[in-house]
């Protein structure tokens, strides 16, 4: 036993030894392993940022009242007396003066012009009421104030300052044929609310001309269960029964699940293909390493080495290559792509600037498919190693 | 035993690596020639834009609307042709998952507008304008929920409601309508305005935006700037853009997701390359001897470079082709999944005809070098190698 293991390490040894003897051939499949893993964790990286930006900016304690069937904000539409009836609603939070912690809420698109080409993009202006900014965790503001009511001020998200031209502060900006001073900017943890200008919603409404109209209410809720009580409530008025009720993480988890969806779908795919690619790379190379060691396996054969030690020195060897190429990958992709902006229209129709985010589960997934595609590339060359007949060898 | 043989010998005289190397080059075309067709699928909107047509939006954005009396305002101003006004539905079809392209349209000028983009089914177009809860429907769309004219359909919105509470507007499919190049996307339904503005429960009199052709293709710049200063200063001011670079402002929103997709797919689409050239270059090397055999033989330098071109080219066409085959296939196969995010998604001619000079540029750039080093290869230095 000891013998064999003996064996398998001095074997495994001249191996990796001789690998600067092919160094061309050894280097191609290591950077083509690396740019499956690239490939590969790029789209999942862009896939989980993009869900987490959207999934995390929903709370369990708040909820989105939307008109039935409108699906997301922007479609969706209030009126003054709807808001009314569901600001008296069971199961809505209430401030110390018995006020209930409700923001009844506009949602329009405005354009903005996108720094990186200069194209015009949709990005979102939000009208909310004074408890606004109340009603979302984590909003910080980073720069300058927030806006006073019934002025025409504005407060932007700092996605929005990176992502878009002409949001700095103290610009002003022409929207519905009036200006309007960015005021502040602020943080939001990440969430989807770091991609939205902010205004006061009677000004919205008065100068986009949605007078006594809302489109969405947010309020929080006494606990997280109280949703259903809200939901009951709501269900037995003719005028508030139609709506759509929903926590608002339950709402952002739908918004996300489609374009996530279709980023993995079109990754996971694209990566196995190149995979494929990868591996008939990586059998060539090991072919190649076998046959140029022929003598040596054959040799060895010959003064007494067993078939087992040839087979696993070219399986590691294999296995070898395929890790640094799955470590150059993500590496790679850590350091240049780990936190790399990038905005796209999200379900609202309206940009969400996200960033690429990589997290250890990921890396390892990509690192699973390396190791898997320098196994298979080794084990069919290893066999043949093992199998190698002596005389042939030593003659060739 | 012609050369031909002699390449195709020499090409599978080690056969597993042969069929490795072409495993490679198919995967290489697979992606390539899916991926090129999903990016012109994308871009090609903006080919079927036509120069001479403008279009009108809100300045705010183009999802604020605009009251209906600018049409009339636009059309009045010089220059100005053809005019239609269109509306966008926000459509589905029983789920919210259904997503439908309706446009609630005005239904003579915006056929007549756009009559160089569609092929109307006979008596089409007589129908749609007559019928008010009527509906015309690309192809596509029919096919994909398998309709027939004369169909009723419940027609939900996910921004409008109708007077009564409901989401449902049932119209009645009065004809089809094709696209005349696979650029015009005929995943499309038509309703009439009329009908449309009637029965919603609000924002009516306004509409979505104005089409317009000018009066001749050179003065498009010059209509565009009238039509924004007539309603300078009005509370909806104008925004007036070619159909072209409205389009492509629109493509642009998905923004560098589809940069990024092209950078890492081109990337590892040189690395496959290199892993081919590589292997390309031991081959010959191997094969040293051999060239010597055939010098010694009197096949002149020419002759060895041509053969050793058209092995390393053979190889990129063999892996390539079904490569390429294989990628149409999937493009087909995903093509009414797809409908609502690409819905002229196809391989054009223009992705084969890439693809193939690609295969050719590999074959040559692969087989250049050890090609010319065994052109050159002395007969004594080949024999007395080992």
């Amino acid at each position: 036993m000891r013998s064999l293991f003996l064996q398998i390490v001095s074997v495994t040894t001249i191996n990796l030894k001789s690998l600067p003897q092919r160094v061309w051939l050894s280097a191609s499949t290591v950077v083509a392993v690396a740019l499956v893993v690239m490939v590969l964790l790029s789209f999942l990286a862009m896939a989980n940022g993009f869900r987490r930006t959207i999934e995390g900016s929903g709370g369990d304690d708040i909820a989105v009242v939307l008109r039935g069937g409108s699906q997301s904000e922007i479609n969706s539409a209030v009126t003054h007396d709807q808001v009314r009836l569901i600001e008296e609603g069971v199961g809505i939070a209430r401030d110390a003066e018995g006020k209930p912690l409700v923001s009844s809420e506009l949602y329009l698109t405005v354009d903005g012009v996108k720094r990186t080409t200069g194209t015009k993009a949709n990005l979102p202006l939000r009208g909310i009421g004074p408890q606004g900014a109340a009603l979302r965790h984590d909003i910080v503001m980073t720069e300058g104030r927030t806006f006073n009511p019934g002025a025409n001020e504005i407060v932007v998200g700092k996605g929005i300052v990176k992502e878009f031209s002409g949001f700095d502060l103290g610009q002003a900006v022409t929207f519905a044929g009036a200006k309007w001073t960015v005021v502040g900017i602020f943080s939001g943890g990440g969430t989807v609310f770091e991609s939205e200008i902010w205004a006061d919603a009677p000004v919205v409404q008065s100068l986009f001309k949605r007078v006594n109209v809302f489109q969405t209410i947010r309020a929080r809720l006494t606990s997280p269960a109280a949703l259903a009580d809200l939901k009951a409530f709501a269900g037995k008025d003719p005028r508030t029964k139609e709506f759509d009720i929903k926590s608002e993480a339950a709402y952002f988890a739908d918004q996300a699940s489609t374009t996530s969806d279709l980023i993995q779908k079109l990754g996971w795919p694209l990566a196995i293909a190149m995979a494929f690619g990868a591996l008939a790379g990586a059998l060539n190379t090991m072919y190649s390493s076998v046959a140029a060691r022929a003598t040596e396996i054959a040799t060895l054969r010959a003064i007494g080495f067993g078939g087992f030690p040839a087979f696993v020195g070219t399986l590691i060897e294999s296995l070898t290559l395929a890790a640094i190429g799955g470590l150059i990958g993500a590496l790679a992709e850590f350091f240049v792509f780990d936190g790399f902006t990038a905005s796209t229209l999200g379900s609202s129709f309206t940009q969400v600037v996200f960033s690429f985010q990589l997290t250890p589960g990921l890396i390892a997934q990509g690192v699973v498919l390396a190791l898997l595609v320098g196994l298979v590339g080794g084990l069919f060359p290893a066999i043949r190693a093992a199998r190698m007949p002596i005389v042939a060898g030593l003659y060739g | 035993m012609n050369d031909f043989v002699l390449i195709l010998k020499n090409l599978f005289h080690k056969k597993l690596r042969a069929v490795l190397m072409i495993v490679s080059i198919l995967v290489a075309f697979a992606i390539f020639g899916a991926l090129a067709s999903f990016e012109w699928a994308f871009n090609s909107r903006e080919d079927s834009a036509q120069a001479d047509r403008l279009i009108v939006v809100n300045k705010i954005s183009m999802s604020q609307q605009l009251p209906v009396s600018y049409f009339n305002g636009v059309a009045a101003i010089d220059g100005v042709g053809q005019a239609t006004h269109a509306n966008w539905f926000g459509g589905y079809y029983q789920d919210p998952k259904n997503f439908l392209v309706v446009f609630a349209v005005e239904p003579d000028s915006y056929l007549k507008l756009y009559d160089s983009d569609f092929v109307y089914g006979p008596g089409a177009r007589e129908a749609f304008v007559r019928e008010r809860a009527g509906a015309l429907v690309g192809e596509r769309m029919m096919a994909k929920w398998g309709w027939k004219v004369g169909d009723l359909i419940p027609l939900s919105s996910n921004i409008y409601s109708k007077k009564d509470g409901s989401h449902a507007w049932d119209v009645k499919i009065v004809g089809t309508f094709a696209g005349r190049t696979p650029q015009n996307d005929s995943n499309v339904m038509l309703i009439q305005y009329g009908y449309f503005d009637e029965t919603r429960s609000f924002q009516k009199n306004l509409i979505g935006w104005i089409a317009l052709r000018t009066a001749s293709p050179g003065i498009t710049d010059k209509v565009a700037k009238a039509i924004d200063a007539t309603f300078a200063n009005s509370p909806d001011e104008t925004t007036t853009d070619t159909e072209k670079a409205f389009t492509q402002a629109f493509a642009a929103q998905f923004g560098n997701i589809a940069l990024m997709v092209g950078l890492v797919v081109g990337a590892a689409f040189v690395t496959i390359l290199t892993i081919v050239g590589n292997t390309m270059a031991m081959t010959i090397r191997e094969r040293t001897r051999e060239i010597g055999v055939l010098k010694t033989l009197g096949f002149s330098g020419a002759r060895i470079l041509r053969m050793v071109l058209a092995e390393s080219v053979l190889l990129a066409l063999i892996g390539g082709m079904p490569g390429l085959a294989l990628a149409a296939l999937a493009i087909f196969a995903v093509r009414d999944d797809l409908i609502q995010f690409v819905p002229t998604l196809t391989m054009p001619p223009v992705v084969v005809a890439a693809a193939l000079a690609l295969m050719l540029a590999l074959g040559l750039l692969t087989g250049l070098f050890p090609a010319l080093g065994a052109m050159r290869l002395k007969i004594a230095a080949a024999l007395g190698r080992s």
